[in-house]
């Protein structure tokens, strides 16, 4: 491994593994009854605004074991390009 | 298996030309802490096996503060690269302190995981892979779960992306390797 080596600036590498992560979560972990959930609110701020989200209002890493939020995400995520687009 | 060099703990290291000396002075202090930093660890801890790790936590620390600073010493930086890894050797001495042994060992023949559902069902385990992990890390892998791209993340915790981005990589070979298991039914 070379002492300079840069990340690569296309973050492929990376955004493979969180989608990969994303499609694990959505299977194994539902959660209809919605326990332990942040409000939906705070999952949009986390989307817009990351600065005003803190780790306790997410209720720590409770995302990376919940389907119902990570779907929330996803959907949050598609419609900010969606707007940003238009 | 082969102990990386200590210029392979700097490789995620890359910093404009004017903060060049930081890259070297980093280089310099981890090749003078190496040694001493396993000690610790096998002291402390009992075992060597974190020592990369923690190593990897304070540059990512030390790159931060230095960042913000005029240039130091490289007599300076090894100081200050050694205090912020006793600060981790500390904290996880300190978190192991704290775990709790539940039962008695003749429990463990019925909870242990020799089912092969159970191996898969326990493959991944967030909570597991994600312990001990500072909070900003975790913050910053639940921004990059949200799909934030790194620099906006770096931006969000005040900190550089080639920082931000070392600090989650030990992580993120975590969870990579845990998906791998997972996905050959280890």
């Amino acid at each position: 491994m070379a002492e300079n080596q840069t990340f690569p600036l296309d973050e492929d590498n990376d955004t493979l593994l969180f989608e990969k992560l994303q499609e694990h979560v959505l299977a194994h972990y539902p959660n209809p009854e919605r326990k332990g959930c942040p409000d939906p609110a705070v999952l949009k701020s986390l989307i817009e605004t990351p600065g005003e989200v803190t780790l306790a209002a997410l209720n720590d890493l409770h995302i990376f074991k919940c389907a119902e939020c990570t779907r929330l995400l996803m959907e949050l995520r598609q419609q900010k390009k969606h707007e940003a687009s238009e | 298996m082969l102990l990386p060099s200590p210029s392979e703990l700097c490789w995620g290291i890359k910093l404009p030309p004017e903060q060049k000396w930081l890259e070297k002075a980093i280089h310099f202090a981890v090749s003078n802490i190496w040694q001493r930093a396993h000690r610790i660890a096998r002291s402390q801890l009992g075992d060597e096996s974190q020592t990369l790790e923690m190593i990897e936590i304070a540059i990512g620390k030390a790159v931060d503060r230095l960042q913000l600073n005029s240039q130091a010493s490289p007599e300076e930086v090894t100081q200050l690269l050694e205090r912020l890894y006793l600060q981790e050797v500390r904290h996880r001495r300190k978190a192991n302190n704290r775990i709790v042994l539940v039962g008695a060992s003749e429990d463990l023949s019925s909870t242990s995981t020799h089912h092969p559902q159970s191996l898969v069902d326990s493959a991944i385990d967030l909570d597991i892979i994600l312990q001990n992990i500072p909070p900003e890390v975790r913050f910053a892998l639940l921004l990059r779960y949200s799909q934030s791209r790194w620099n906006e993340i770096a931006a969000v915790l005040g900190t550089t992306e080639a920082s931000i981005r070392l600090r989650c990589k030990r992580a993120l070979n975590r969870i990579r390797q845990k998906l791998e298991d997972k996905k050959h039914g280890l």
